[in-house]
């Protein structure tokens, strides 16, 4: 990242150095820090990470996806990470003209990167699945500590519990001088009860509950710097490895939710089944997944263009991801590998030959940690934006937002999906049963 | 004289020793009749979709009793309700043949809501009783078929860290009625640590919700030493813990069913990676008492609890059904029902003695010698 090379001059007729669009204050920058704005000089841009309405990714996101790319390439590109971003101003500026000299606007990535690791940021996991399935054990390998709630001091073989409960535990996690605060949150009681009618609705309140927490404070006339983020970023859905199909819950629940958050479905404890019967099984899910219309993270509305569908469409032939879980090490060849030990063998946690918890990790947390914290699903972003359009109408003091960025930036995307109307089209409740659709609101 | 001391000396083992009787041989004369009428028995198996619970059947049996299978998607679950298949296969060993009939149970715990998943199987348990009672009491009773089932294998996830709620109540709802056997599925997710903590954890549940499991019988104190031994062995293995393929894979030089991983060969046959082995070695060696307990615990009981219900007997001593699709009638109405029926009887008898009566008077007064009453 420390070595900025200013790109060729060519000497060009005398057109004023428009600067790439890269550059240019955007409505959401792509490296929305959590604490005090950029540094960058750019104008007072917003604490929060509103993520930018569908219409006008066009530009802005031109840094800020290769980040996202990266992740597309499973195999891991260090290259991804410092030369993506360092070229990513020259090649991409898609209507501005070539620089007459160099003028350092690609150091706003540096300076990014120093108030993000100053600030660190948030990200909430949700984990759901019926009991026994390995979710805390897989969070704790996922992040290498103890960080699931069985950690916190319950009981491993606690009885399951005659509800479900939303149990939230967070933890700060540093690596690099970053520093994250990694909030987990489990679900435990879903699913284990003989009638398990309606098992996702504490679940689809909570997280409503927390986007509405969050849009309030951002509503704020006068909000805080860093509004504390709880919002369920993803969720982490643990699918039973029967080896035939997906339970009929596992279906309703995506259904429902599938809609107001990112979700990841996993195939867990998959050392039950051997690699035949795993591809069968991925198949298969697969195509009930597409069947019932259910769109797991990456979603395809958030594929900008062709380079994006592609890696995102090599990870969903990939998913969901066959994982095993383990905090146990045991000495494979020589060295420490996490692992299960059975009376035929070892299974290697992060051998991928054995299964997929590397891919799951990598593409979790080195390349889409920040896109899967940072896209919102679709209701949330449209309710978000309407909700400020239409507080933004009813105080009068506010109406100077309009004409700014964020202001038609709302419209547009109000727009988009069906117009304004007197009334409220959505309430909470309404997203919440996973009714919206997209073009058929009202 | 030295004939009444060999006598005295009671060599009876001796065929030709006189005063043997030679009731010894009854033993072959019995077994080589049921040979030749073979044996029946009835399993059913319960338990989640996914757990493996037709392959262990097909390798228990070495045969595949579902060949042409067609798995429903998720989609299709959301609508089913639990059926009943029942599907029947004559094995034949050694010139013994068995006619083992698998009775399946789809649809078992997959819905969202199974509340009333076991309703369909207790009442196709009960029937089989209901004919079986209904049989022996008829006028022909030397052909009873009899399809009362008697084993169930209740298959427990190895996924969760013990029993499900749904586990129990279907346990205690049928442990009356037919000889449960747990078996924990899939046990290659398990290490051997966690395999035995589970084992543990089941049975401690069992005991705290009072399910009353099939129990093998204690070994007779005039078998062998092997035979105890093993039996032994098998009471401390309960639940089972299997693994079912009916692939052949190479390993070690030589082909053995089992699954192939990337990791390993777990071999189905070797008891060291699971209890396959032992469940097969159970249920063939005591298949006998498992027909004789159904006989006389779970139909007795079953008996009873119909007879003290209301079934009624009729002048011939037949039992006559209640009408199966009401179920439990209220009792008073029972009452008066049967009270009217045999008032009706009573009335009908009195008018066949009074006519054989006048009918006996007239043979008298005509002949002289009537025939005497």
């Amino acid at each position: 990242m420390s070595d900025i090379v200013p790109p060729e001059v060519r000497p060009k007729p005398a057109v004023p150095a428009k600067p790439p669009n890269v550059g240019a204050p955007s409505p959401s920058s792509p490296f929305p820090p959590q604490g005090p704005g950029i540094g960058g000089g750019a104008s007072a841009l917003p604490p929060s990470a509103i993520p930018v309405p569908i219409g006008s990714h066009v530009a802005s996101h031109a840094v800020g996806h290769n980040v996202g790319h990266g992740a597309g390439h499973v195999g891991g590109l260090a290259a991804a990470h410092n030369g993506g971003h360092g070229h990513a101003g020259a090649h991409r500026s898609g209507g501005g003209s070539t620089l007459l000299g160099y003028i350092g606007i690609d150091t706003i990535i540096e300076q990014m990167r120093k108030k993000t690791m100053k600030a660190g940021f948030d990200f909430n996991i949700m984990v759901v699945g019926n009991s026994g399935l390995g979710k805390s054990t897989l969070v704790n390998t996922l992040f290498k500590s103890q960080v699931s709630r069985r950690s916190a001091g319950w009981a491993r073989d606690e009885k399951i519990p005659k509800t479900i409960e939303i149990k939230a535990v967070s933890h700060v996690l540093e690596e690099g001088g970053v520093k994250m605060k990694l909030t987990v949150v489990d679900t435990p009681g879903f699913g284990d009860q003989i009638n398990n009618d309606n098992c996702w609705e504490p679940i689809s309140k909570y997280i409503n509950e927390q986007y509405e927490k969050f849009l309030k404070e951002e509503v704020n006339i006068t909000r805080k710097k860093r509004i504390p983020d709880t919002r369920v970023h993803c969720c982490i859905y643990f699918i039973t490895p029967t080896g035939h199909s997906l339970r009929s819950l596992d279906i309703e629940f995506m259904k429902r939710l599938s809609h107001s958050v990112n979700i990841i479905p996993v195939i867990a404890k998959s050392d039950t089944m051997t690699i035949e019967e795993r591809l069968e099984f991925k198949q298969r899910v697969r195509k009930e997944l597409e069947m019932g219309g259910i769109e797991v993270y990456p979603q395809k509305e958030f594929d900008e263009d062709m380079e994006d569908k592609s890696d995102n469409d090599k990870i969903r032939e990939a998913m969901p991801f066959a994982v095993v879980g383990s905090d146990k090490e045991y000495q494979v060849n020589g060295k420490r590998v996490l692992g299960r030990k059975t009376a035929w063998g070892i299974v290697e946690v992060e051998n991928p030959n054995h299964c997929e918890f590397a891919q799951l990790r990598d593409f979790l947390i080195r390349y889409n940690m920040w896109c899967v914290a940072k896209r919102t699903p679709l209701t949330q972003l449209l309710h978000h934006s309407y909700f400020k359009y239409n507080r933004v109408t009813e105080a009068s003091s506010l109406q100077s937002n309009m004409s700014g960025h964020r202001g038609r930036a709302a419209l547009r995307a109000v727009n988009r999906f069906g117009g304004l109307s007197e009334k409220p089209i959505f309430s909470v409740a309404s997203l919440a049963d996973g009714s919206a659709r997209r073009g058929t609101f009202m | 004289m030295s004939q009444a001391d060999k006598m005295k000396q009671g060599q009876f083992t001796n065929p030709e020793t006189p005063g043997y009787v030679g009731f010894a041989n009854l033993p072959n004369q019995v077994h080589r009749k049921s040979v030749k009428k073979g044996f029946e028995f009835t399993l059913m198996v319960v338990g989640e979709s996914g757990l493996g619970k037709s392959t262990l059947i097909n390798s228990l049996f070495l045969t595949d009793l579902y060949p042409e299978r067609v798995i429903p998607g998720a989609a299709e679950k959301i609508e089913r309700t639990v059926q009943i298949e029942a599907s029947t296969v004559e094995i034949e060993e050694r010139g013994v043949k068995l006619r083992l009939t698998v009775v399946d149970t789809p649809g078992y715990g997959d819905a969202i809501n199974s509340q009333d998943c076991f309703s369909t199987i207790i009442s196709y348990i009960d029937d089989q009783f209901e004919r079986y009672l209904h049989d022996e009491s008829g006028l022909n009773r030397r052909h009873i078929v009899d399809n009362r089932v008697h084993c169930c294998f209740y298959f427990i996830s190895p996924l969760g860290h013990g029993l499900k709620p749904l586990d129990v109540q279907f346990m205690k709802a049928i442990h009356n009625k037919v000889n449960v056997v747990p078996v924990i599925a899939k046990a290659d997710t398990l290490t051997l640590r966690e395999r035995e903590r589970l084992k543990r954890r089941i049975l401690d549940e069992i005991d705290e919700h009072g399910i009353k499991i099939y129990h093998l019988p204690d070994a007779e104190s005039d078998e062998d030493e092997d035979f105890k031994e093993q039996t032994k062995i098998l009471k401390a293995s309960i639940p089972f813990a299997v693994v079912g393929s009916n692939q052949q894979i190479e390993a070690k030089g030589k082909k053995v069913r089992g699954r192939l991983y990337p990791w390993g060969v777990v071999e189905v046959e070797n008891p060291e990676h699971n209890d396959f082995l032992k469940l097969r070695i159970m249920l063939i060696t005591h298949m006998q008492d498992l027909q004789e307990v159904t006989q006389d615990l779970h139909y007795e009981n079953f008996r009873s609890e119909r007879l003290k219900r209301g079934g009624r007997l009729s002048s011939h001593g037949y039992i006559l059904p209640l009408s199966p699709a009401n179920g439990p009638e209220p009792e008073e109405m029972d009452k008066d029902m049967i009270l009217q029926e045999k008032e009706a009887e009573l009335r009908r008898m009195q008018e066949m003695i009074t006519k054989m009566q006048a009918q006996m008077q007239k043979q008298g007064d005509g002949d002289g010698d009537g025939p005497n009453m």
